[in-house]
C-alpha cells in the first residue's frame, strides 16, 4: 500500500476507526454496486465529522508534536503518553499508577487542529483519537524533513518515511489495460487517458452474466493457438480468470508484440500466427487483407504499427467479440464487479495492483491500436515501402527500393514521401522536369500543390497518379 | 547527370553511382557519412539566399536523392528541412503550410494525438519537466485557495492535469474546488478537446476533486481575451498556464498578450517554452536557418536516443517538425490570424517581455526536487543545471544544451 494512499486515508477515517484505509473504501465499495447513480456523484466523506456530544480537546502544537515525552527513568525508554509509562514501569517492579476514572461515565473526546487556518480547527471538524491528530499536524502542518534519497518524497512523519521506503522504486504499476509503469506520474497520466478508465467508470452495472455466457463459448470454439511460450513477457497481462485463458490470451499477445514498436522480434513465425488469429476470428471474410499484412510483417522484420491497424479496424465491428468500447457489451468483458465510487487513491491503488487482473478488451485499446486514418494508410504504404529498401540494403544510411531496374525515377518516388503520400512524389518529379527538361519549376510546384490538395483523402489515388507519372516519364 | 554526378564528388559527400550496391558500401562507413546533412543544408540555404538558381537546384536535388524521412538522423534532417528549403526556394512556403495542415487536421484524432504524447512523455522528459515545474509552481500559489481556477493556454491536450488533480486530491485536507478552462487555439485540438474534457471530468470525479471543465474556443487573437470570456470570477485564486503556448502568438502580438495575462489578475503565471531563437533572426535567413537546424538538430538526435528506430509514435513527432520548419523558413510576409507562429524565443527573450507585466517567482527548492527527480526516471543525458544568478526560471538540458525553459511569474 503506498504512503500517499495512507495519507489520506487514514486521514478519512481517523474518527470511525483511527485507521484501515481498507475498511474505508470497502465501506464505500459495498454499497456502490446497488446504488451506483447516487455514490457516482456522491463527494468523498468529509474527514472529521465527531459525536456532537463528545469533550473537544484542544493540544498545543507543543505537546502534538512532542514525541516519547514519559520517559522510564531506568532504561529510558521513551513513551507517548503516561498512562504507557505507567504500565511500563511495572516491568521494573516500580511504583506505577495508573489515573483513575473521575467519573464512570465515559466520555468521549475529540481533538482539534490548533492550526487556526485549518479545517480541523473547527469542533465540528474534530479528529476522533489522538494519534490520528497528531498525525495530522505533523504531515500538514508540520515540517518535511524525513526526504528519500531516490525519489526526493518527502515526508513529516517518520514512520510514513520508513513505509514509503520499503516501496520505493520497487513498485511497479499497472493500468487495467494491461501497462505497466514504474513511475507513479506517468501512470496517473497514462490512466486519465487510458480507455480502461473510461470503461471503469461508465460501465453499466448490468453485471451480464448472461450475455458473458454465449460469448465464452465463442471463445471455446476457437481453436487453441500456438503457445505463448514466445510471448511470455506479454503473459502476465492477461489473466482474466473468467474467460479462456490461452484463447483470449493469444488474441491479445500477438496483437501487442507486433505493434510496440521498437519490439523488432515480430518474426515470421510471429506474423503468421497473427495471421492464424485474425482467420480464426473472422472466418474468410478479412483473408486478404490478413495475408498480405502478414507478408509485410514478414518483410519488414520491423515493428510497423500503421500495417497492424487496418485489420483491427474491421475486426472490432465484425467480430462477435467487441474489442472495445463501441457496444454496451463489453462491460461483462470485465470479470470483476465495476466499483465506480472507490475513493480516488484506492482506484489508483487497486489499478496498481502487480498481478490484478487485466482487463483484456482493452488491452488492444491501451497498447495504441487505433483506427487508422486515412493518412496512416498512405503512411503505411510510404513506411512498407522504405522497409523494403532497407532490408535489401541492409544498413546502407541511403534508403531506396530494392528494386535496381526501376531507376532514377522511382528512386526519387521512394524515399522522398515528405508529405506522408505518394502525391509528394509530383514535387520531385516536377522539379527534376524544371532541372532537366527546361520546364519552369513553378510548374513543378504548381504540380505539387494540385496534386497536395488531393492528398490525403484516398490512399490508392496517389499511387496511382505516380504510376501514372512514372510511365509518361 | 554527369553534371551532377560531378557534384557529389566536389562535396566529398557519400559518393555515389545510381546503384544501390555501391552505395549500401559507402554509407556503411559511419564516419564518412557524418553529418552531411547539415553541410550541405547549409550550402544550399545560403544558395537559396545568394539567389544562386543552378546551385540551389543541384543541392535540392542531391538533398532529395539522399534525404528520408524514415532513414537516420541525417536522412531525416535532410529531408524534413528539403521541404522548407524547397518551399523557400520557389517561394511556395505558405500554400505548402496550409496543405499540410489540413492535411494534419483531417487525420488528427484523439486516439493518434494521445499515444504520440503520451509516448512522448514516457521516454523523454522535454515536456513533462514543464508540467512538474508548472504543476508545482502552481500548487504552490495556490495553496490554501478554496475556488481554483486553471486558464491553460497550451498545447499540452491536458496531459499535465492528471498528476495536479491527483497531488490535489492527495495533499490537501480540505479538496479545493478546480475549474480548468483549455483555451484552444489550434484548430485540430477543437475536435478532440470534447473527449479530453470528459476523461478530465471522469478522472477528477474518481480521484475526488470538485471539478468544473471548460473549453474557450478562442482564435490567435490571445491579447483580445477578457475575464468575462474566460468565465473568471471574482472569488477564484487564478493560474495561467502557458506550455508552448507563447511561440504560436505573432511576434507583434506578444507584448499584448502578456498585458492581457496580467489583466487577469492571476496568482501565478507558469511559462515553459523551447529554447531556441527564430525571432530575432526572422529577417535573416541565413541566420535564422542556422538556428533553426541547430534547434532540431538537437531535437531529432534527443528523438533518435529516446524512441526505438522504429516507433510511430517519433515519425509524428518528427513530421510535425517538419510543418514548424515550413513555418519558420519558408512562410512568408506577417503570421496570418489564425495560423501558429513557431517564432521560438529564448528564456532570455521571454523574460524582457514577462518582466513589463510580472516579477519573476523562484521555483521552491521543492519544486527543483520533484524535477530532479523526474529526470532520474529518465535515461542519461538530462539535467538540471544549477540556476545561474541571472536566470529566470529553470532550464532543462540534453547533453548541455539547453533545451526547455520553465518559469513562473506573479503580477
Amino acid at each position: 500500500m503506498p504512503v500517499e494512499v495512507d495519507n489520506s486515508s487514514a486521514m478519512t477515517v481517523s474518527t470511525a476507526s483511527g485507521e484501515a484505509s481498507p475498511s474505508s473504501s470497502g465501506n464505500q465499495v459495498q454499497p456502490s454496486s446497488t446504488t451506483t447513480a447516487t455514490t457516482m456523484k456522491r463527494k468523498r466523506n468529509l474527514p472529521g465529522m465527531p459525536d456532537p456530544d463528545a469533550e473537544v480537546i484542544a493540544l498545543s502544537p507543543k505537546t502534538l508534536m512532542a514525541t516519547n515525552r514519559f520517559v522510564c527513568e531506568i532504561c529510558n525508554k521513551g513513551f507517548q503518553r503516561d498512562q504507557n509509562l505507567q504500565l511500563h514501569r511495572r516491568g521494573h517492579n516500580l511504583p506505577w499508577k495508573l489515573r483513575q476514572r473521575a467519573n464512570k461515565e465515559i466520555r468521549k473526546r475529540v481533538y482539534v487542529c490548533p492550526e487556526p487556518s485549518c479545517v480541523h480547527h473547527n469542533p465540528a471538524r474534530a479528529l476522533g483519537d489522538l494519534t490520528g491528530i497528531k498525525k495530522h499536524f505533523c504531515r500538514k502542518h508540520g515540517e518535511k524533513k524525513w526526504k528519500c534519497e531516490k525519489c526526493s518524497k518527502k515526508y513529516a512523519v517518520q514512520s510514513d518515511w520508513k513505509a514509503h521506503l520499503k516501496t520505493c522504486g520497487t513498485k511497479e504499476y499497472r493500468c487495467d489495460c494491461g501497462t505497466l509503469f514504474s513511475r507513479r506520474d506517468s501512470f496517473v497520466t497514462h490512466r486519465a487517458f487510458c480507455d480502461a478508465l473510461a470503461e471503469e467508470s461508465s460501465r453499466a452495472q448490468t453485471s451480464a452474466k448472461s450475455k458473458d455466457e454465449p460469448r465464452r463459448k465463442k471463445h471455446a470454439v476457437l481453436p487453441s493457438p500456438p503457445s505463448p511460450s514466445v510471448v511470455v513477457s506479454m503473459a502476465p497481462l492477461v489473466q482474466d480468470s473468467e474467460l479462456p485463458k490461452n484463447v483470449v490470451g493469444s488474441l491479445h499477445y500477438h496483437l501487442p508484440t507486433a505493434c510496440l514498436d521498437g519490439s523488432s522480434s515480430t518474426s515470421g513465425t510471429g506474423s503468421s500466427r497473427l495471421s492464424s488469429v485474425f482467420d480464426s476470428r473472422l472466418g474468410g471474410s478479412l483473408l486478404p487483407q490478413t495475408s498480405a499484412f502478414s507478408d509485410l510483417v514478414c518483410a519488414a522484420s520491423l515493428a510497423s504499427t500503421p500495417a497492424i491497424e487496418p485489420p483491427l479496424l474491421h475486426l472490432s465491428p465484425c467480430s462477435g467479440f467487441t474489442l472495445f468500447g463501441t457496444t454496451g457489451q463489453d462491460g461483462s468483458q470485465f470479470a470483476r464487479p465495476s466499483q465506480p465510487a472507490m475513493s480516488a487513491t484506492a482506484l489508483l491503488q487497486k489499478a496498481a495492483e502487480m498481478g490484478a487482473a487485466a482487463s483484456n478488451p482493452s488491452l488492444l485499446r491501451g497498447l495504441g491500436l487505433s483506427i487508422a486514418s486515412s493518412s496512416c494508410l498512405q503512411e503505411n504504404s510510404g513506411w512498407n515501402r522504405d522497409n523494403e529498401g532497407n532490408t535489401a540494403s541492409a544498413g546502407s544510411g541511403l534508403t531506396h527500393p530494392s528494386d535496381g531496374a526501376v531507376g532514377l525515377t522511382e528512386l526519387m518516388i521512394g524515399p522522398s514521401l515528405l508529405f506522408g503520400s505518394k502525391s509528394a512524389t509530383h514535387d520531385f518529379l516536377g522539379l527534376k522536369i524544371g532541372m532537366g527538361g527546361g520546364v519552369t519549376p513553378t510548374g513543378g510546384v504548381s504540380a505539387l500543390m494540385s496534386s497536395m490538395g488531393s492528398g490525403g483523402g484516398d490512399a490508392d489515388l496517389p499511387v496511382a497518379e505516380g504510376d501514372s507519372e512514372v510511365k509518361t516519364d | 547527370m554527369v553534371n551532377l554526378l560531378s557534384m557529389h564528388n566536389n562535396i566529398n559527400e557519400p559518393q555515389t553511382s545510381h546503384t544501390s550496391s555501391s552505395r549500401s558500401s559507402e554509407s556503411s562507413n559511419p564516419l564518412e557519412a557524418k553529418k552531411w546533412a547539415s553541410k550541405i543544408l547549409r550550402d544550399c540555404a545560403k544558395a537559396i539566399s545568394g539567389n544562386d538558381s543552378s546551385k540551389i537546384n543541384h543541392l535540392l536535388w542531391m538533398l532529395n536523392e539522399l534525404a528520408s524521412p524514415y532513414g537516420d538522423c541525417d536522412q531525416k534532417l535532410a529531408s524534413h528541412f528539403l521541404q522548407a528549403l524547397f518551399c523557400k526556394a520557389f517561394e511556395s512556403g505558405n500554400q505548402c503550410y496550409k496543405t499540410l495542415t489540413s492535411v494534419v487536421e483531417r487525420s488528427h484524432s484523439f486516439e493518434s494525438s494521445r499515444k504520440v504524447i503520451l509516448k512522448f512523455q514516457e521516454v523523454s522528459p522535454w515536456t513533462t519537466f514543464g508540467h512538474v515545474a508548472s504543476n508545482g509552481a502552481i500548487l504552490e500559489a495556490l495553496e490554501g485557495e478554496t475556488k481554483l481556477h486553471i486558464l491553460d493556454i497550451s498545447n499540452t491536450f491536458c496531459t499535465q492535469w492528471p498528476t495536479l488533480l491527483e497531488a490535489l486530491a492527495t495533499k490537501s485536507d480540505e479538496t479545493p474546488h478546480l475549474k480548468l478552462t483549455v483555451v484552444v487555439t489550434l484548430g485540430m485540438a477543437r475536435s478532440i478537446m470534447k473527449e479530453i474534457g470528459q476523461r478530465m471530468e471522469k478522472f477528477a470525479r474518481l480521484m475526488g476533486v470538485p471539478f468544473e471543465f471548460h473549453v474557450v474556443i478562442g482564435s490567435l487573437r490571445l491579447g483580445e481575451l477578457t475575464r468575462e470570456e474566460l468565465g473568471v470570477q471574482e472569488d477564484e485564486a487564478i493560474a495561467v498556464n502557458c506550455v508552448g503556448a507563447l511561440q504560436r502568438i505573432s511576434v507583434e502580438e506578444r507584448d499584448e498578450v502578456v498585458r492581457m495575462l496580467h489583466a487577469l489578475k492571476p496568482k501565478v503565471v507558469t511559462v515553459v517554452e523551447e529554447e531556441a531563437d527564430f525571432t530575432s533572426s526572422r529577417n535573416d535567413f541565413v541566420k535564422c536557418f542556422e538556428e533553426c537546424l541547430r534547434f532540431y538538430t538537437l531535437y531529432f538526435e534527443m528523438l533518435e536516443e529516446c524512441f526505438v528506430p522504429t516507433s510511430n509514435e517519433r515519425l509524428m513527432l518528427e513530421r510535425e517538425c517538419s510543418r514548424s520548419i515550413i513555418r519558420v523558413l519558408a512562410c512568408e510576409g506577417g503570421d496570418g490570424v489564425g495560423e501558429e507562429s513557431e517564432r521560438r524565443e529564448r528564456g532570455i527573450q521571454w523574460c524582457e517581455k514577462l518582466k513589463k507585466s510580472f516579477t519573476p517567482v523562484r521555483y521552491s527548492d521543492d519544486v527543483v526536487d520533484d524535477v530532479k527527480a523526474l529526470l532520474k526516471r529518465y535515461r542519461a543525458g538530462w539535467s538540471l543545471p544549477p540556476a545561474q544568478a541571472e536566470d529566470t526560471g529553470l532550464y532543462l538540458t540534453w547533453k548541455e544544451e539547453p533545451v526547455v525553459w520553465a518559469s513562473a511569474w506573479k503580477p
